[in-house]
């Protein structure tokens, strides 16, 4: 499943309208906490209820545990946001922009940053 | 009156603060990136600017969706650096431009913009690494600042016309100053990138050094283009562009380019400076 819609009129970019930001507002309101430390502490004690204090749907909540990005920005997220998760448990910036294209990390690097 | 010394663009990528962070500045992957500014950092350094009016984005740090101003100024005495999720960073804190602050928000509205007025505001890496671009890693900041926030996240984003002509009220604002104090403008953000959707790390080299011309020659025709159209060309996130208009807006029609770097990948963006100085200015220097 891609994040983008049919009615996206730049192909492969969805744009952050007022679809997604309702639609993800709760999946970005749950990101937007982890800029607190203590919150940062309690999402990695238990990830499962931090999710549910926020009213993360059963899909939205497969998407964040199972660090699906690709998924949290279909469901509305917004990689400003959900980066956030990534301070929790880091993943490089390159490898959420590498799982949105579809493709393997070094491939990212090489086709569209244009690093060897 | 106060004085305008000039206009500066530049990314604002936060790779740059953290390479700092981790003493990775005179690294093969980061040295001639940070080299390519050591231009403007002279160029700072000479004209001795008191006021820094910086123009970025905040990028779900200190606003959230709850409320999502589409233009804001800081008015407050001091600003401090927010935790973004890794903890704030150890930079120093930001002293505000009070006065003028208050100066340009009576023009913004005289002029019919109606920005949120912010008092009390932490601010992200939009600001944090165009000043250690350009001032380094200083005790304290040798100049006060005045952030300009502008919504480039959800949509409706506002017009890159209108951040033009936000642009001109502020050079209104520093014409109109009581006072002998010199003031440097900061566009910031960009150059293109993508970090949303199956395009992310979507690149345009080819047009952002078109756009690094055109800010100084051709700004009327980087007013006129739509915001699909920033997007198109440089990305989703490259819509920051717009916010550079806002710096030229405040320059003169006719303007000299002093320094120019472009840099590309910085992380997942073309990254690029630039450093402007009205006509008239550098002629009556002369």
């Amino acid at each position: 499943m891609t994040a983008e819609r049919e009615d996206d009129r730049i192909p492969d970019t969805p744009l952050f309208d007022r679809k997604r930001a309702l639609r993800g507002y709760r999946i970005n309101k749950m990101a937007m906490s982890l800029s607190n430390a203590a919150n940062r502490e309690a999402f990695k004690r238990d990830e499962e209820s931090y999710l549910d204090r926020f009213g993360l749907s059963p899909e939205e909540k497969a998407a964040v545990k199972s660090r699906n990005w690709r998924e949290m920005v279909r469901l509305g997220g917004n990689v400003f946001f959900i980066l956030k998760i990534s301070a929790v448990d880091p993943v490089r910036l390159t490898e959420i922009g590498a799982h949105q294209a579809g493709m393997d990390h070094a491939t990212f690097l090489r086709d569209r940053l244009g690093k060897r | 009156m106060a004085k305008l010394v000039g206009g500066l663009g530049t990314s604002h990528v936060p790779s740059i603060g953290a390479a700092l962070d981790k003493g990775q500045r005179d690294s093969p992957e980061w040295k001639p990136f940070f080299d390519g500014y050591i231009p403007g950092q002279r160029w700072v350094m000479d004209q001795e600017p008191d006021i820094a009016v910086v123009i970025f984005n905040d990028h779900g740090n200190a606003f959230f969706l709850d409320k999502v101003p589409t233009f804001a100024v800081g008015c407050a005495e001091e600003y401090r650096p927010i935790d973004e999720g890794w903890g704030p960073r150890p930079i120093p804190l930001f002293k505000g431009a009070v006065e003028f602050s208050w100066h340009f928000i009576d023009k913004l509205v005289e002029n019919r913009f109606d920005p949120m007025i912010c008092q009390e505001i932490e601010v992200d890496h939009g600001i944090q690494v165009p000043m250690e671009l350009f001032w380094g890693r200083p005790a304290e900041w040798p100049v006060k600042v005045v952030p300009i926030f502008v919504n480039v996240i959800q949509y409706p984003i506002p017009l890159p016309s209108r951040c033009y002509e936000m642009g001109r009220v502020l050079r209104e604002a520093i014409d109109t100053y009581p006072s002998d104090e010199r003031v440097v403008v900061l566009g910031t953000g960009g150059l293109s990138h993508q970090l949303q959707g199956a395009r992310a790390g979507f690149l345009n080299p080819q047009a952002d050094q078109a756009f690094l011309d055109d800010i100084a020659i051709d700004p009327g025709k980087l007013a006129a283009m739509s915001r699909e159209e920033y997007v198109d060309m440089f990305g989703s996130e490259g819509a920051e562009l717009m916010m550079w208009l806002v710096m030229r807006g405040a320059m003169d029609a006719q303007v000299v380019v002093r320094h120019k770097h472009y840099f590309v990948p910085a992380s997942m963006t073309g990254a690029g400076m630039i450093v402007l100085e009205n006509k008239i200015s550098t002629a009556m220097a002369a």
